[in-house]
């Protein structure tokens, strides 16, 4: 006992257990079974391998691959290590050591993820045992080299629910206009691209006379606000390659504010700093310091410090707003989703933030083809970048401040990010929509959404209080915003929580008794109500006789 | 003493600045023996704003042309400035808040006067003494006996009269063992580990001095108190410094356990910090959350260099050693520093919440602190003088006590359903260990607490707390008991800074305690509605 470090003393004991938690990532599965399997999957090879786990070293295990995932199952006694990776996460797969390396376990595969680890197995090095191996894993986690179909075109699983319903374009035109319209003061947030000034100042009668008439829609106040995202010296330097903004003398009555934010290489390298001090190890002495370098949280405070200009402009200084950074589907994504989220409650219920998404990223063009990189083996793809995850990192930051004003948990927000790289569903493959017509995503690929919407009580929090017309402003001050443990550093089992199992079982029983107590009341109402005391007229529309019931949680 | 001499003035109107959030409020304002009040006019709402001026920790005056402000900072770490009318009267008023609020009489404080409706003098405090924690292990165990030896403080001053020691010593051991140790601090019992049958004890360091002194009733203490642990038990002797550390204090009288004079016994250091160095880490960590104008991406080093969030690692690791010693390795625990005061009482009580289900609970945490922090003898007085914002140099001024709520914080973080106190709880007991109407936190030790009669003429914060109308600030609302030792993670990344706690007056997303009101509603309703039956003793009245 006194020999061991301090550290030993925290929770290493209780590794082994948590391990099997954290390879559970959301997907159905039979433990029962050798290899979990989803309809349409299919097996490809299976081999004997030794995992370098990180924390607790070299486990000897059987590999499976099919043609979604790696599964792999510990073969001592001792351990019940299961991981269980869908290919899609590969972003790079690597040769370590060579036939004449000596050493213990020098020889084998290196795995680069894009979900914050790295994956290690060493194999025997007589007779090329690898090459199989590294050949399988490259065909099937980047199809589109070897002229293959990604997983989500071969999925056959069958829900009850259809999540490509969820969103219906005319219905949410019919509710909101582009992207967004106040439904008090009629202010619009519109979104668009840099203007293509140039070098030389070019302007364009057409945008000056749209963007006029956007103005004109709000009669409260005579100036219309554009809100750049990036920084200045960026946007002035845009104007080289033919970009720019808007000029003060082109389109009068229109202010222009510049919100900072960086672009999407910025942003990659945030997070690849982000990952060297959190995987495998987690930078101990300074680890606030450290934190800091990477720059991380000061990105999220831009992207949310914007958003709330956004919303704030809308919703306080009743102007309307157009939003754009260079392209007009990265950084405008970000602050057009998330001023939405702030000003509008619908959007924080499952459904909202699905549409949210469907709506305000997927429809509206953010590439993620080319920032995620489904399917493709060129991992230093200068276009990969992590806008989407910054995104909903900013959302996990509002839910913690906001505790009771989402209806969705961190587990809804995981399980996306997640299906974000897995390639199981259609929702997030191509860059646009006239690409996903083309392919047909719709008919021939599942939603995420229906997965997620035929189970949704685990992705419920239970203390969701519904308020309409609340606006939530997070603060977006360094000292409340807080690195995401529990996505960023979840493979580290020391980080772990002790006792998930209770506190969930414990919230499952809070919203059980919570939608029962709204049952109860409904029921109490309706009895107690004279009008509605002939039961052939109750059951036509509960929700909407009694709203107050409604808002009451 | 006349209160009267030391207030300069009446009166005086002034406005009051209570932070971002809250209106100010105008009125007149007016300085009592024990208060600050400002009245605002009867056209106004008629609340009477009320501050206690114990909980005034420095106090700031400026005065440009016929009017002054007064910044006042408190010892609960709120800012407030007052702007008053009239030169002289701030001068005045200052004057009177500076003297008032550093009386060092203890029975002329507000706690002597505190007189409120709906409780009785001299409740509670009978709920917690040592004889009632005996009566719970006498219950498992006769190898410990409850002794009196120091009924009249003779061998210990900062022990209370009974203290629980093993059986087969007697009274003139301890006396002697209370003799070769630093203030009195004989070896006595903390915690009793029913499910292992070990246990934790605390004391105060051997006075082995330089000529490297003995003291065979001391050694005895401890051999028998392996002889009645289980056969073969081994003993761990926690330090609280530096290996280094407890060799240098020989040269002062001090010392450290001689190995061949314990068999059984090893000795581990655990260097924790203390007294001046993390008094000086709590209020740089102030001057970081409440700089204005501090540019927001050094946050984080800052918050780095103020090495708060290192103390609270290494209280929670040394208190995970000492429970891991019991629960895993079966062994008894002794720990202790110099005085076993301090850093020893912190190890001791989160060591205690870590095994123990009984002190999460309500009753059983307040047991805790009465038992292993005031009557254990750590001094509130001197240690609580002033909080962060004096600007006097500090003599024995130390947040330990605010770390350990910090540390059990964390533990409420890490396991959100086994604690039935909230942080409203924690945030209590901190402003009452500076500044209290009540009089739990008074003095520094049972022996003064006696002489001023604190017991008898003062009302028991826990009497205040556990009011009906209190519960919904003071409690859980998810509570559920947990049967098992919670072992927190320790990891950097897993540590928090507190802002409920150090950004409390500063913070504005959605206020904690809006949010605590709409758990409680959801828990309470389906409590009501649901059947399951509660334990209805302590079940809080809505």
């Amino acid at each position: 006992m006194a020999s061991a470090p301090t550290s030993k003393y925290n929770s290493h004991s209780l590794e082994n257990e948590s391990i099997k938690r954290t390879s559970r990532d959301g997907v159905n599965r039979d433990i029962g079974e050798a290899l979990p399997r989803l309809p349409g999957e299919t097996r490809i090879t299976d081999k004997e391998v030794i995992y370098i786990c990180p924390f607790n070293g070299p486990i000897k295990g059987r590999v499976y691959i099919t043609n979604y995932r790696l599964y792999l199952r510990s073969l001592e006694t001792d351990s019940a290590l299961i991981l269980d990776v869908p290919l899609g996460v590969i972003s790079r797969i690597e040769k370590m050591g060579g036939a004449t390396s000596r050493g213990e376990n020098s020889y084998g595969l290196d795995i680069t993820c894009k979900d914050m680890r790295n994956l290690r197995f060493a194999l025997k090095q007589e007779g090329h045992s690898r090459r199989d191996m590294f050949e399988i894993l490259t065909r099937y986690a980047f199809p589109l080299a070897h002229s293959l179909p990604i997983f989500a075109f071969l999925n056959e699983e069958k829900f009850d629910v259809d999540g490509w319903m969820v969103y219906n374009p005319v219905e949410e035109y019919r509710r909101q206009v582009l992207s967004w319209i106040h439904p008090e003061n009629k202010t619009v947030i519109m979104r668009c691209s840099q203007p293509l000034v140039g070098m030389s100042g070019k302007r364009n009668k057409d945008d000056e006379k749209y963007l006029d008439v956007i103005r004109e829609t709000n009669r409260q106040i005579n100036k219309l606000t554009i809100y750049d995202a990036r920084p200045n010296v960026n946007a002035v330097a845009n104007k080289a390659t033919g970009g720019g903004y808007e000029s003060d003398d082109a389109y009068h009555n229109a202010e222009l504010f510049f919100l900072d934010i960086h672009n999407i290489h910025v942003m990659r390298e945030s997070l690849k700093k982000v990952k060297d001090i959190v995987y495998p190890n987690v930078e101990e002495s300074h680890w606030l310091s450290s934190l800091e370098s990477t720059h991380w949280l000061e990105h999220i405070k831009l992207v949310l410090t914007g958003a709330i200009q956004v919303a704030d402009r809308v919703s306080s200084g009743k102007s309307s707003v157009v939003v754009h950074c260079s392209d007009g589907w990265d950084r405008t994504a970000q602050l057009t989703s998330l001023a939405m989220l702030m000003l509008d409650s619908y959007y924080r219920s499952i459904e909202g933030f699905e549409i949210l998404v469907q709506k305000e990223w997927i429809s509206f063009g953010h590439k993620f083809a080319s920032r995620i990189g489904h399917g493709d083996k060129n991992h230093a793809d200068a276009d990969r970048s992590p806008i989407f995850l910054q995104f909903v990192d900013c959302v996990w930051q509002m839910s913690k401040q906001f505790p009771t004003a989402f209806e969705f948990n961190e587990r809804f927000l995981i399980i996306i990010l997640d299906h974000l790289y897995s390639c199981r569903f259609g929702t997030f493959l191509y860059n646009c929509e006239s690409a996903r017509e083309k392919q047909k995503v719709t008919e021939r690929t599942v939603s995420l959404w229906s997965l997620i919407n035929s189970n949704k009580d685990k992705f419920k929090n239970p203390f969701y209080t519904k308020e309409i017309n609340r606006v939530l402003y997070p603060v977006a001050s360094m000292r409340h915003l807080e690195l995401w443990v529990n996505y960023y550093i979840r493979w580290n089992p020391r980080i772990k929580q002790q006792q998930p199992n209770p506190v969930e079982q414990r919230y499952m029983e809070l919203l059980a008794l919570r939608d029962e107590y709204i049952k109860r009341l409904e029921e109490l109402q309706l009895a107690n109500s004279p009008k509605l005391s002939d039961p052939s007229t109750s059951p036509s529309s509960p929700s909407q006789m009694m709203p107050h019931v409604q808002t009451h949680f | 003493m006349e209160f009267s001499e030391l207030i300069r003035t009446g009166q005086a109107q002034a406005e009051l600045l209570r932070g971002p959030e809250m209106p100010p409020l105008r009125g007149t304002l007016c300085v009592t023996g024990h208060h600050l009040l400002l009245s605002p006019g009867p056209q106004a709402t008629p609340d009477l704003w009320l501050l206690l001026l114990r909980s005034v920790d420095s106090i700031e005056k400026r005065v440009a042309g016929d009017a002054g402000t007064i910044t006042l900072r408190c010892k609960d770490l709120r800012v407030l400035q007052l702007d008053i009318e009239g030169v002289e009267a701030t001068l005045d008023i200052a004057r009177s808040i500076e003297a008032l609020s550093s009386l060092e009489s203890v029975i002329t404080s507000f706690p002597f006067f505190y007189r409120p409706k709906g409780l009785r003098l001299g409740e509670a405090w009978h709920f917690h003494p040592p004889e009632r924690y005996y009566k719970r292990i006498a219950r498992e165990t006769r190898a410990w006996r409850l002794s009196e030896a120091n009924e009249d403080f003779s061998l210990c001053p900062s022990y209370p009269r009974a203290v629980i020691v093993p059986r087969a010593v007697d009274d003139d051991a301890l006396a002697r063992s209370a003799r070769f140790r630093q203030g009195g601090r004989f070896p006595v019992l903390s915690y009793y580990h029913a499910p292992r049958g070990t246990v934790l004890l605390r004391s105060s360091q051997p006075l082995t001095g330089r000529q490297k002194l003995r003291c065979a009733e001391d050694e005895e203490l401890l051999r028998a108190v392996l002889a009645e642990a289980r056969p073969g038990a081994r003993g761990f002797i926690v330090d609280t410094r530096s290996a280094q550390a407890a060799k240098q204090a020989r040269m002062t009288g001090g010392g450290t356990e001689a190995k061949a004079a314990y068999p059984g016994w090893k000795r581990l250091h655990r260097p924790l910090e203390r007294g001046r160095p993390l008094q000086e880490s709590f209020v740089r960590l102030m001057e970081a959350c409440g700089d204005p104008e501090q540019s927001m991406d050094r946050w984080l080093s800052r918050l780095d260099g103020c090495r708060w969030l290192s103390h609270v690692k290494e209280a929670l690791s040394t208190a995970c050693l000492a429970a891991q010693g019991m629960e895993w390795e079966g062994a008894c625990i002794l720990v202790h520093g110099a005085e076993g005061t301090d850093s020893t009482l912190l190890v001791t009580s989160l060591a205690q919440l870590i095994l123990d289900p009984l002190s999460r609970t309500m009753a059983g945490f307040q047991e805790l602190i009465e038992r292993e922090w005031i009557q254990a003898g750590h001094p509130f007085q001197l240690r609580c003088a002033h909080s962060a914002f004096s600007h006097t140099r500090p003599k024995h001024e130390a947040p330990i006590f605010l770390l350990f709520l910090d540390c059990v914080w964390q533990l409420g973080r890490q396991f959100p359903l086994s604690l039935e106190f909230g942080e409203g709880m924690l945030l209590a007991l901190f402003d009452h260990s500076y500044a209290s109407p009540f009089g739990t936190f008074l003095c520094n030790s049972e022996k003064e607490r006696c002489l001023c009669e604190v017991r008898t003429r003062t009302h028991s914060l826990w009497s205040g707390l556990n009011q009906p109308k209190e519960q919904r600030k003071l409690r859980n609302p998810l509570y559920v008991p947990n049967p098992l030792a919670i072992w927190p993670s320790v990891e950097p990344q897993s540590l928090r800074l507190w802002q409920g706690l150090f950004l409390r007056w500063t913070h504005p997303p959605e206020p904690s305690e809006v949010a605590w009101e709409k758990v409680w509603q959801i828990a309470t309703d389906q409590k009501t509605e649901g059947s399951q039956p509660t334990d209805s003793a302590s079940e809080p009245q809505p």
